[in-house]
């Protein structure tokens, strides 16, 4: 295959085509002094996918989405999205939404001027706010203060907000806390509709009976280190459920 | 960049935290004044030195609550977990700073400009019910008002760099109070005779130097100006830098 170079003959990177992975995490490590929180991690993500993310608490998921989402540095190893560094993406709004916590709101701002200020610093034009608010059913209370939410409803906010970009990856934590049976069933088919359309979803998760019935692909670790991915239906093959595997990858009893 | 200021301005307005802090330094204000201007015995409220000091209270509560609104607007998102959002969104962290920086700069600018008028108008009516002649000239009412702008604005900018570097904010709002109401005062008083005369150098006499206060004793204010754009300069430089590389919990 033939190189291709710019005007001064430089050579110019490929196009991140649709075959490239989505993420690419390659020997990602994170120790806090003794602790090692992330330990020697590698995997990677294709497009059109929904992957569990799945471990103990205290594995280090969250670590590991964070070190993902450039908001903490790697020991050692890297991890990235969509063939770059978090940090370096130009406009990660467009191509990256994330939800980490639920309650990372300010108390007394209103739903609706939360997403407005995320829209203003990413360009995202006010009319997608309004979107996002009816996508995710909050648009009736997107004029009260955040502290009158329930914990659904600020799930709900925090989904609208890494949807304001339009993105084509999605790195949920937990996303299934604190949501009532039809907020989890809508959160399930709008994740399989999310990945239909060429998208991809990492999202994490230790609740496995949700897991099975979103997921196509697994990675599991435990304590820092990575103990089994890949395919849900070759992991759960002869009749084993995702909980018999889960039990004795990460040492629980079943 | 224009972008980021606009999205860090409506942060801002979008929560009652600005208009408590504005309302909480209006109302010091009147009482500052109020409580020197009728408190103080008539002969000592008669000389220039003490007239600018009474009136000079409009500088120093706005340069300290401009700082503490400086300071909260990086602490607040650190303390609910904003601050991961608005990374994911710019993950270019030195410009979330410079334009929380901008704003607080502007935001400053009218505590500073409100603080320092309602100082000047409550201090010369409190003097002339008490009958006592007043020694300033417009020059000084100018100073006063503009260099109480300008003082809060720049402490605004260290208010900011003080709260990226420190980041939880409790302790970053008392020790930025701690620092303008009880160190500088030792640092520049009589405990202090064998540190020379850096107490005028300190950033909190420079912003006082801005507003024309206690002349021959701190800096003149053009030279107070410089030293305080610096202090500002080097606080969000260095706040600016200590975000970027520390992670976000």
């Amino acid at each position: 295959m033939s190189e291709r170079v710019d005007e001064r003959g430089i050579p110019v990177p490929p196009r991140v085509g649709a075959r490239d992975p989505v993420v690419t995490v390659v020997s990602l490590t994170k120790r806090y002094g003794d602790l090692v929180a992330v330990d020697d991690l590698t995997f990677s993500l294709h497009a059109g996918t929904v992957t569990g993310f799945l471990g103990p608490n205290g594995a280090g998921k969250t670590t590991t989405l964070r070190l993902l989402l450039g908001l903490a540095e790697p020991t050692a190893g890297e991890a990235l999205v969509f063939g770059r560094r978090y940090r370096e993406l130009d406009d990660p709004a467009r191509l990256v939404g994330a939800v980490l916590e639920s309650s990372d709101f300010h108390p007394g701002r209103s739903g609706r001027d939360h997403l407005r200020a995320l829209a203003l610093a990413a360009q995202i034009p006010p009319g997608r706010v309004e979107e996002v608010l009816a996508l995710v059913e909050l648009g009736a209370a997107a004029d009260r203060r955040v502290k009158t939410y329930s914990l659904g409803m600020r799930q709900r906010l925090g989904l609208a907000a890494a949807l304001l970009g339009d993105p084509e990856l999605l790195v949920l934590d937990e996303p299934a806390n604190g949501l009532d049976p039809a907020g989890v069933h809508w959160l399930r088919r709008f994740l399989r509709w999310f990945a239909e359309h060429g998208r991809t979803v990492l999202v994490s998760s230790h609740m496995l009976a949700e897991a099975t019935q979103t997921v196509d692909q697994v990675v599991i670790i435990d304590r820092g280190r990575q103990v089994a991915s890949g395919r849900l239906d070759e992991l759960t093959e002869r009749g084993r459920t995702l909980e018999d595997v889960f039990l004795e990858l990460t040492g629980g009893t079943a | 960049m224009k972008a980021l200021f606009r999205a860090e301005l409506l942060k801002q307005r979008s929560t009652r935290t600005g208009l408590g802090l504005f309302a909480a330094m209006l109302g010091l204000v009147v009482l500052a004044v109020l409580l020197h201007g009728f408190g103080l015995a008539a002969e000592d409220l008669g000389g220039t030195h003490v007239q600018l000091m009474v009136l000079g209270r409009g500088e120093f509560l706005a340069a300290l609550f401009a700082a503490l609104l400086g300071a909260m607007s990086i602490t607040a998102e650190i303390r609910h977990g904003t601050i991961r959002a608005t990374f994911l969104i710019t993950p270019r962290r030195g410009r979330v700073v410079a334009a929380k920086v901008l704003v607080s700069i502007l935001v400053g600018t009218g505590f500073g400009l409100v603080a320092g008028a309602v100082a000047v108008a409550a201090g010369t009516a409190a003097l002339r019910a008490r009958g006592i002649d007043l020694q300033l000239d417009e020059g000084d009412y100018v100073l006063l008002v503009v260099g109480a702008a300008g003082a809060a604005a720049l402490w605004a900018a260290i208010g900011v760099g003080v709260g990226a570097l420190a980041r939880n904010q409790v302790p970053t709002l008392i020790g930025i109070c701690a620092w303008l109401l009880f160190v500088e005062g030792l640092l520049a008083g009589d405990v202090a005779d064998n540190l020379g005369d850096i107490g005028r150098l300190l950033p909190g006499a420079a912003a006082a130097a801005v507003s024309g206060q206690d002349p021959g004793t701190l800096l003149v204010p053009a030279v107070g100006l410089v030293l305080l754009v610096l202090y500002a300069a080097a606080a969000a430089l260095a706040g600016a830098l200590a975000l970027s590389r520390r992670d976000v919990g």
